[in-house]
């Protein structure tokens, strides 16, 4: 049974059906790309795993368990947990608050400290800038801190959205190698991408949205070597 | 240059400008006047001082509830004032028997703790069901709706207790103790001021520490801040609202128990002018901002105290001190047209972006 299943969900922003039956699943260690034009529904897709929307049709389970009626802060307390698209960090709150935040259900202090530590070891850029108020970080910065942020809660699952975005092509690298790096470390990953050709190129599986549809789904390899894909997607 | 300039100025710009010189030239001849007339002597101009400290005190506490509630939930809590009203009757019906069996004048401390506890208990409660009951299913609707359904409240509130304990005014207790002053360097300290502005700035300071240190008030500013974010951390926003309405019902009903003995009374429609004025000091320090909510608050009680007298009464008005509550809003407003985001405010499209 795969960690993090996604069965038929359909989901309305008012009378707009934005997903019109999404099935997917993600298997435990593994990183699976969701990529498509504007408006394809990745992003919806991984707001309604978060809760952030509810489905009107359709199930999600992790783990076995259904999410369903769970609110957003009881399922990132579950262990799935999205970095949503634009970062959103804590700008008026210093990074290390935005760090402890991350830790926000973790009863265990002295873990939790360890996590930090290591934090501060992967993404040495922001033990500079501990007491710093978080607006004040570059976009790269305001990247990694929004993944450190993320970490902290020691996630099963992590939900990226678009985290290339805005940034310039060198740290994109970076964060594809940032990506990588967490999965190793035993973090399933479901990204969302508009950098079709490194999302791809990181991902054991990947899925092609179009207006609310899975069109076509496959091992990233083979979805970049598709000649639809390449035709509609990577120009 | 200048004549382009000029014809691209219109009606609204002068009469703004206009205004803005008048008030400026009204403050300043005004102040001039006084001091040269010299009518009033130091102790005088010291117990205006004290005053605005203590009245301004008591608004920067109510100006908390105000900007906290609005930070978290962009909602303004037109019903807070009503909040310090159901503070000031609660410590009424404690603080009377008290008063009557001797207590309060024998053991002012532990009389005053009680009242305020029982005060901060009652205004607290209300609060939170204000907030679960009425406000909770507006949370998501966007217009003026949550806005009229917070001045429901407010009447609601007020004609419940109407028609609970009547209409007339009571009067509070007044213990000899508080009418009593020290002395300081010749001039007379009241310890009812003492007592007010002592306890408001470490109850704020108490508030500020919670607020910045530990963990509920640094999700409140996350959440403050966004939402949606902070419930992806895992933090349950409907706790972190009813936080937020616990701590600013607290220093309502603190708020209240002060006002009233200040003045010495309590009415159903007490809570309405300190709500107005804690809200003017809110926006005035800039809304959503807690620092600034304090010095909005001390601000408008200064003016409020010192102003009439140094302002009006060098321009020859006669009893300016009943013009008090003009001039405190004509500031208020002075201050908008030059600051529009307030005294400590940033500029709200940044704070949306």
């Amino acid at each position: 049974m795969a960690l993090l299943e996604v069965a038929d969900i359909h989901v309305f922003y008012d009378k707009i059906e934005a997903l019109k039956g999404i099935s997917l699943a993600v298997e435990e260690r593994e990183i699976v790309t969701l990529v498509g034009g504007n408006g394809a529904g990745k992003s919806t897709t991984l707001r309604a795993i978060s809760g952030l929307l509810h489905p009107r049709q359709g199930s999600i389970r992790f783990a076995g368990r259904s999410l369903a009626g769970l609110g957003a802060h009881e399922i990132a307390a579950g262990g799935v947990v999205h970095i949503p698209e634009g970062r959103r960090i804590f700008g008026r709150l210093t990074v290390n608050e935005n760090l402890e935040l991350g830790a926000f259900t973790r009863r265990d202090r002295r873990d939790v400290a360890t996590d930090k530590e290591q934090m501060l070891v992967l993404f040495p850029r922001l033990r500079e800038r501990l007491k710093q108020l978080a607006g004040t970080l570059s976009g790269g910065e305001q990247q990694m801190l929004a993944a450190a942020r993320a970490l902290m809660a020691r996630p099963r699952v992590l939900l990226m959205d678009e985290p290339s975005m805005g940034l310039a092509p060198m740290l994109v690298e970076q964060v594809f190698e940032t990506i990588g790096r967490i999965n190793q470390q035993g973090v399933t990953i479901l990204l969302v991408e508009q950098n079709a050709p490194m999302a791809l190129g990181i991902a054991n599986r990947g899925y092609v949205l179009e207006s609310g549809r899975i069109v076509l789904d496959g091992p990233g390899r083979d979805l970049l070597d598709d000649e639809r894909v390449r035709r509609a997607y990577l120009g | 240059m200048v004549g382009r300039n000029i014809a691209r100025l219109n009606a609204v710009d002068v009469v703004l400008w206009g205004l803005r010189v008048g008030v400026v030239a009204v403050v300043v001849i005004g102040t001039v006047g006084t001091l040269i007339k010299g009518r009033y002597n130091a102790a005088q101009w010291f117990d205006f001082i004290m005053f605005g400290l203590t009245i301004g005190s008591i608004y920067a506490q109510i100006a908390l509830g105000y900007t906290m509630v609005y930070g978290v939930l962009r909602l303004i809590n037109f019903a807070h004032g009503d909040i310090v009203m159901t503070g000031a009757f609660a410590g009424y019906f404690v603080a009377m028997p008290l008063d009557r069996s001797g207590f309060l004048e024998d053991n002012p401390v532990l009389a005053m703790a009680a009242i305020l506890l029982v005060a901060v208990i009652v205004s607290t409660s209300i609060a939170v069901l204000t907030e679960r009951i009425a406000y909770r299913p507006f949370r998501r609707v966007v217009g003026l709706a949550p806005l009229i359904c917070a001045i429901g409240v407010s009447f609601f509130l007020e004609q419940t207790f109407r028609g609970m304990f009547g209409s007339a005014v009571k009067s509070y207790p007044d213990p000899q103790w508080q009418r009593a002053a020290f002395h300081v360097f010749g001039f007379n300290v009241p310890r009812i001021d003492v007592l007010v502005i002592g306890l408001a700035l470490i109850f704020m300071g108490l508030l500020y520490l919670i607020v910045q240190r530990t963990r509920m008030g640094t999700a409140m500013r996350a959440v403050a801040e966004d939402g949606e974010a902070a419930a992806l951390m895992g933090i349950d926003v409907n706790k972190v609202v009813v936080f937020t309405f616990v701590l600013g019902g607290a220093m309502a009903g603190i708020a209240g128990v002060f006002y009233a003995f200040v003045y010495k009374q309590v009415y159903f429609l007490m809570g309405f002018t300190p709500g107005i004025k804690a809200f003017g000091a809110a926006v005035l320090g800039g809304i959503g901002n807690i620092p600034g909510a304090m010095l909005g608050g001390f601000f408008l009680g200064m003016v409020e105290s010192v102003g009439p007298t140094l302002f009006l009464d060098g321009i020859g008005i006669p009893a300016p001190y009943q013009l008090r509550d003009l001039i405190a809003f004509t500031l208020l407003i002075m201050v908008l047209i030059f600051r529009p985001h307030g005294l400590l405010g940033e500029a709200l499209a940044k704070k949306r972006a």
